[in-house]
Parts: C-alpha cells; structure tokens; sequence
C-alpha cells in the first residue's frame, strides 16, 4: 500500500469542477461581506466569528456531507486516520477561501488589510473546519453540537492574537496546530467508528 | 485455506436486529449465497463480509484478519460489489478504474485492461459495471450484494480462484 499515492487519488477526487465553485462562491460572498461591513468591525473577534461559522457550516453542508459519505471510501483499504487526513485536505483548502475573501474585501474598501487578522483568520477557519467534519458521520443533535463546537473553537484558538492583536499571533498558530492535530485525530477515530449502513 | 469465516456474526442497531445472525466458512475458490430476510438485511449482512461495517457480535475474519480490530487488511482481500451497481458512464468508469489503482496501488493499464476484460465476459450494465471494478485488484473473496442469478453463474469464470459470498433477500425489492 503506497498511502501516498491513496491520499493523492482522494484528494483528486474532491478537488472537482464543484470544488472549484463552491470555492469561488464562498470567496465571493465573504468578499462582498468584507466590503460592506469591515468598517463596522470594530473589534478583530467578530470577522473571527464570521470566518470560523462559514467554515463549519459549508463543512457540515449537506451535498458535501453526503460526497464524504460515499461507500467507495469505506471499502477502501485504509484506516480511518489515514481516510482522515484525505478527508481533511479538500475542506482545509476551502476554508483558506474565506480569509482570501475577507482579504479582498477589506483591501478594496479600506486599502489595508493587517496580515496577523489574516492568519488568525486563517487559523479560526482551519480549526472549524477540522472539527467540523466530525459532524458529517453523526446525525442529529449530536451533529449539531460539533457544529456549535466548531464555531465556538475556531475564534478560541486565536484568544492570543484577539488579546494582544500586536505580539501573540505566533501562540495563535502554535495553538491552531494542536487543536489541529487532536481534531484530525478524533476525526480518524469516528471514521473508524462509522459503520456505513444502506437505507 | 478458509477465506472468510464467520462465527455467529449479528447486528444491532439501538436493540433492533437489523439482519439474520449467521456463521460460515468459505475455501478458496468456494461459493455461498446467504439468505437474509429483506434487501437490507442483505445488504448490512453483504458489508459485514466485506470488512466495511463492524459486526456488533460474533467474529468475521477474511484470511487470517479479524474484520473488527485489522480492516485494511481485511479489505484488501475483499472486492465489494453494491447491491446499486456502478451507474456512471464509460469515462466515469474509467477515472473510477484509476482512482482504485492509486488507493490500491496497482499498475493504473494493466487495471483498464482487466475492467475491459469483466466487462467483455459480463456485457454492459450497471452490476457488471460494478463487478469490473471490484475485480481490479487481486481479491481472494468477492462479496456480491444481490446479484442477478445469470451474473452471479458468469462471475464465477472470470475469478476461478476467488471464494464468491452472494447475499439474497428472501423478499426482494427493487435496487
């Protein structure tokens, strides 16, 4: 088994022409949020908020739910980390769309866009997203309640930053890589716990 | 060798039996249809033998790998066929073909020319269409979730060596 290649192939399979779009559209919407509120966003917390429940719901989204949920992936040879880790990459790179956007946006109506509020979004996004995906193989309640967590999580993480906006942004993102990393992790576990019935 | 064995195999979801218990013990090369009492029994029972869904008792190995504690290992024995079929087109196909030499790390020509091959043996359709990829690889046990009678008989001259699980509802629906 090359889990190299594996990976790849999964990746591949989720960077599709729907990919592509939902990308573009998520840019474009946060960009067009950006543009007509930034001025009004006093405070680095609520574009945090804004990026981390975009990123927990457009993970959580019904269609791209279901795409994860596909049989062929269960019958793959793999273990569920392993499945995680591909799982992860597509979603990951559809989270950056949002502090793209947001980038875009404010650039364009206030000419400066700081570049820590950048990677702290970044960071708030990122983190929504990995703990997000949990909620994808549960159903209910309980899969509304990782979507809660993401969004509560992901402006978390950047405590640091929103703190001491001027110093901390380095403790933001050594935090982001923890949480990071034990989200995949409980991410691998619950593919490893899922058992895919028909309907 | 045995190839799968199954000791008292059952699942449960919130108290509700959602199959038939069963045991079994498959050679290399055998062949076993296993009755369930509904299309979805049939096909819970069909993904427990292909390492895809944990029983909730009993034990399943494929080979000498426990199906709950080593399923990569089992699944890479395994070649599932869903009781849908594969309904893509023939390009859809085709990148399905590759996408399965990747995860099973196989020559990506040498897995279109053995699909090619299935589909010649079985004809066009979308269970054939399925048959195809699950052979792709190697597998030493194909699980098919209820099969056409006239393709389960014709699957067997394609994968001589391999030991056939078919699972059939007693009461069928339509897919």
């Amino acid at each position: 088994m090359n889990e190299f290649r594996a990976t790849l192939a999964i990746v591949r399979r989720h960077l599709d022409r729907r990919f592509a779009i939902d990308w573009a559209m998520q840019f474009g919407i946060v960009a067009a949020i950006a543009y007509a509120f930034t001025r009004t966003f006093a405070h680095p917390i609520l574009p945090l908020l804004i990026a981390s429940t975009l990123a927990a719901a457009s993970t959580a989204e019904r269609t791209h739910a279901e795409s994860l949920r596909r049989l062929t992936f269960f019958a793959m040879p793999l273990y569920g980390r392993q499945l995680a880790r591909a799982h992860a990459i597509a979603p990951s790179l559809l989270a950056l769309s949002i502090p793209a956007g947001y980038a875009l946006g404010s650039a364009l109506r206030t000419r400066e866009f700081p570049l820590p509020l950048f990677l702290a979004m970044t960071c708030a996004a990122l983190i929504a997203t990995l703990v997000s995906l949990s909620s994808i193989f549960r159903e209910g309640v309980r899969a509304w309640l990782y979507v809660a967590l993401a969004i509560l999580v992901g402006p978390i993480v950047t405590l640091p930053y929103v703190l001491r906006p001027a110093h901390e942004t380095w403790y933001a993102l050594a935090l982001t890589a923890v949480i990071g990393f034990f989200a995949l992790r409980a991410f691998g576990e619950t593919l490893a716990r899922y058992d895919p019935l028909p309907l | 060798m045995k190839i799968f064995r199954a000791i008292d195999v059952a699942f449960e979801r919130d108290g509700v039996a959602l199959m038939a218990p069963f045991s079994l013990a498959l050679e290399a090369g055998g062949d076993a249809e296993l009755m369930q009492p509904s299309a979805r029994a049939a096909s819970v029972a069909a993904r427990i033998c292909a390492a895809i869904v944990r029983p909730t008792r009993g034990v399943a190995y494929v080979g000498d790998f426990e199906t709950r504690l080593q399923p990569p290992q089992a699944k890479r024995m395994v070649g599932f066929v869903d009781r849908a079929g594969f309904s893509g087109d023939d390009h859809a196909l085709r990148c399905e073909v590759a996408f399965r030499a990747d995860v099973w790390n196989l020559d990506k020509s040498a897995a279109q020319a053995r699909a090619s091959l299935v589909l010649e043996a079985l004809g066009e359709g979308a269970y054939a269409r399925a048959i195809a990829l699950a052979l792709v690889a190697d597998v030493a046990l194909l699980v098919l979730d209820q099969p056409a009678s006239n393709i389960a008989r014709s699957v067997r001259d394609i994968a001589p060596g391999a030991a056939i699980i078919a699972t059939i509802a007693t009461i069928a629906s339509t897919p």
